[in-house]
């Protein structure tokens, strides 16, 4: 078993491979890792998306097409819950810099919310993307998602693999024993050629105007969403799937909301409320 | 002009002419479309083989996610790796 960490995408990355000899597959896994922070990230102000978010309409490569051609896909099928618009409530709610960076300047007045909902046209013959003015787009956890599936899907050429990006896990090839933290203890998992994705206000949290605020904006409200859920753990095909499913769920409105979805639609899902309660939904045994 | 004078004129223009003709076919003319730089070779290779392995991975990834929902389960044994809130 081959193993690789490394910290990217604003988190600790670890890349598994069940095979002998094929070291410069996770050479190859980071670098695309690399590759795609560069292009997607907010926070970067040459990416591709930043040059987006200035511009409003551009031109763009094949990967933030694809990614924002997804999200855009998300929306529509969640109904608005999941919305790749949300950049300006974020930054409103005072994540506008690197979460390292937010935890020096934590208590920072001024905080309102922010219309979320804009129109994003994709043009996919001249691979141009184009912004209502006001909008701008935070493909963050996303693009993590679907970055950590094209990670894998380079490394799964080579044999049984897993890719950890923080809350975005996909793994194929064999069965992996993965961790979710629980009030309780780490619970393990046993996933087989799936994903697994967590989203939740215990971690990219901080304090503006007396309050708690989290980087889980509600499009509905514009502001970090209220509720009783800490934390939402979602099983998936894809990581992609799996990030937008636990934003579905999280945005639910509280406990009791999010574990009827979950059983309604099958989702198998780990949810954790902020009194500690851990409940298992969706059929996950 | 004397017929002296003459024949050193065409003695000169001989000689600028054969040097001419010398540089250019030391030029290798004929040679320039067809011989690309060994870099631009090696380049051109290189994004062969990246196109190729970007579609292998479109394709594993659209075979993934169009495979049923993956099959989960709790079990106790000890994680290899922890997710936690992105």
């Amino acid at each position: 078993m081959q193993r690789r960490r490394f910290d990217a995408m604003g988190t600790e990355v670890e890349l598994f491979l069940d095979a002998d000899d094929e070291r410069d597959a996770l050479h190859r896994a980071e670098d695309e890792l690399r590759r795609l922070e560069a292009l997607l990230s907010r926070f970067r102000p040459n990416s591709e998306l930043s040059q987006l978010n200035r511009s409003g309409r551009m031109r763009v490569g094949p990967e933030l097409l694809e990614v924002t051609t997804v999200a855009l896909a998300a929306r529509a099928r969640t109904r608005g819950r999941f919305d790749p618009t949300v950049h300006d409530a974020l930054v409103a709610a005072g994540y506008d810099r690197t979460f390292d960076e937010i935890a020096e300047l934590d208590g920072r007045a001024g905080h309102r919310p922010v219309a979320c909902g804009g129109r994003v046209a994709v043009d996919h013959t001249t691979s141009t993307i184009e912004l209502e003015e006001g909008f701008r787009l935070d493909l963050g956890g996303i693009a993590k998602g679907w970055a950590v599936d094209r990670a894998l899907a380079g490394l799964a050429v080579h044999g049984p693999a897993l890719v950890n990006a923080g809350g975005d896990l996909a793994a194929c090839g064999r069965a992996w024993p993965v961790g979710v933290e629980t009030p309780r203890g780490t619970m393990t998992l046993e996933l087989r050629d799936g994903a697994l994705a967590t989203s939740g206000r215990d971690r990219r949290s901080w304090r503006r105007d007396g309050g708690e605020r989290h980087h889980l904006i509600d499009p509905g409200t514009g502001v970090p969403a209220e509720g009783d859920l800490l934390t939402v753990t979602v099983t998936a095909r894809s990581a992609t799937e799996a990030e937008v499913l636990a934003k579905q769920l999280f945005l639910a409105g509280d406990l009791q909301a999010a574990v009827a979805e979950a059983d309604g639609k099958a989702i198998p899902a780990v949810l954790v409320s902020r009194d500690g309660a851990t409940v298992l939904a969706g059929g996950l045994r | 002009m004397t017929d002296q004078v003459r024949r050193l004129y065409v003695l000169a223009l001989s000689l600028l002419g054969f040097f001419l003709a010398w540089a250019g076919i030391a030029a290798h003319p004929w040679a320039a479309a067809s011989a690309e730089s060994p870099s631009a070779a090696a380049l051109a290779r290189y994004e062969q083989r990246l196109r190729a392995d970007a579609a292998l991975v479109d394709e594993l990834r659209a075979q993934r996610a169009a495979l049923p929902a993956p099959p989960v389960r709790v079990v106790t044994l000890p994680p290899l790796t922890t997710t936690r809130s992105s």
